[in-house]
């Protein structure tokens, strides 16, 4: 078989560091018991296990270990602190770089709930995109929630000025930091009050991993309830976190694969990586701006490495679908962000998307230049 | 106070916190299952050899929510 370049990375890294590997091959040998259910060696042995993850999360995010939840996803991470915030009804801001997993569960609210929502345009301009969100705020406003970068473009939002905003109007600020966390040095020391993000992309930990993590100062409902090894004699749900939000058996076998995706990270550096990606972005950039009829959908905003691109009128699916044909991994068509491709005016075409990671070269982007120009 | 102790714990979180913070203070502690006779319902707990009045000064240092303690038999 053909080996396939995997250009699809904000999707989920592939490859995987062998760290990462050899941890989930040892978590499914060694790591059978169910952590925080019983007091026998397996379980034990499997919570320290998990206790020592979630303890390098909370050091990655300046957090404390007891608020990090894990979540299948960066998608659940945000709908439970959506709909955990917004439960009880008010009105909530986003921008109009949203994914749908920040989109769909507050319009799944506006419905059923009665909960109001604003969307905030993102400028060019940080100031004016921030000013943006504030002129939207209400009496009645109780979170902003926003990507930090678009998995369309890679824009990055200024969310460290949005945090400011919600701090200083008492208001809780959520952050979808799927792209960014791994990329930028993000964290709850910027302010924000809830961090969603995958587990599976540039964390390079397994699909099925998700973070939730939180500074404490909002409680959250629970969307979801059921066991979770402590209070149990009560009906109510336990009422501390983590388990709070951690029902039922967690992954454990992707938590520890993840557990060595944060180490991968934490060696090689958030910063280093961010510069070698965005390295190769600037690569393909350069190779493929001369190409007939090329649009690239990038400002001189900081973006995180994602380079969204189309050829003429044609259609973006088309156009991964030849490249693909050619060992080539990217994504077509709208990458679950409606409201971004409405913003950029690309709902009907979609875009090509290229989002290197770690273990993309220069060679690879060489190859993938020739096959963008030979199209 | 002599022998060994159970300090209760709210969570299992909260006790491998609690066991990894006493670790770096130089105290040994495991963690265990709370008896049905100590606790309502599933538990954990801290199995101390010391004093658990200065063990449970050191949790609530740390702002480490936990219950009372039992000595153990």
């Amino acid at each position: 078989m053909k080996q396939i370049i995997n250009f699809d990375n904000s999707a989920t890294s592939f490859p995987k560091p062998p760290g990462v590997r050899s941890a989930v091959s040892e978590a499914v040998s060694r790591y059978g018991g169910n952590p925080g259910r019983s007091g026998h060696k397996l379980s034990m042995r499997v919570s320290q296990k998990i206790f020592n993850v979630r303890n390098r999360a909370a050091e990655m995010f300046a957090a404390q270990p007891e608020n990090v939840a894990f979540t299948p996803n960066c998608t659940f991470a945000v709908n439970m602190a959506v709909k955990g915030i917004m439960q009880y009804g008010g009105h909530m801001i986003i921008s109009d770089y949203e994914h749908n997993a920040v989109s769909r569960p507050v319009y799944a609210l506006s419905q059923m709930r009665g909960v109001e929502y604003s969307i905030a345009h993102v400028t060019d301009s940080d100031e004016e995109t921030v000013r943006n969100f504030e002129r939207l705020i209400k009496a009645n406003t109780k979170c902003i929630c926003c990507t930090a970068a678009s998995n369309v473009t890679g824009r990055i939002l200024p969310y460290r000025q949005i945090a400011q905003l919600c701090k200083s109007k008492g208001i809780c600020f959520i952050a979808d930091c799927a792209q960014a966390c791994g990329l930028l040095d993000i964290s709850l020391d910027d302010g924000i009050n809830f961090i969603c993000t995958s587990g599976h992309k540039s964390l390079y930990g397994p699909t099925g991993t998700g973070l939730l993590i939180t500074d404490g100062e909002y409680a959250l409902s629970t969307i979801i309830e059921g066991g979770t090894g402590a209070t149990s004699s009560e009906l109510a749900q336990t009422p501390f976190l983590p388990e709070r939000l951690e029902s039922g058996t967690i992954n454990t076998v992707g938590i520890i694969g993840l557990g060595e995706g944060l180490n991968f990270v934490r060696t090689k550096t958030v910063n280093r990586i961010f510069t070698h990606e965005s390295q190769l972005c600037s690569q393909f950039i350069e190779g493929i701006k001369n190409v007939p009829g090329i649009k690239i959908y990038r400002s001189d905003c900081k973006h995180v490495p994602i380079v969204s691109f189309n050829i003429g009128d044609e259609n973006s699916q088309q156009v991964a679908s030849w490249l693909s044909d050619r060992g080539f991994a990217l994504r077509g068509g709208l990458q679950c962000a409606a409201l971004a491709h409405n913003t950029l005016g690309t709902i009907s075409q979609g875009t090509v998307r290229f989002s290197p990671s770690a273990f993309n070269s220069r060679q690879q982007v060489h190859a993938l230049i020739d096959a963008v120009r030979a199209y | 106070m002599m022998g060994k102790y159970l300090i209760a714990m709210t969570s299992i979180t909260y006790a491998m916190k609690a066991k990894s913070l006493l670790n770096d203070s130089r105290i040994y502690c495991e963690i265990q299952r709370t008896p049905e006779n100590i606790g309502s319902g599933c538990g954990y707990s801290l199995r101390i050899h010391d004093e658990p009045d200065k063990i449970i000064a050191l949790l609530d240092g740390f702002n480490i929510p936990h219950k009372d303690a039992y000595e153990y038999k």
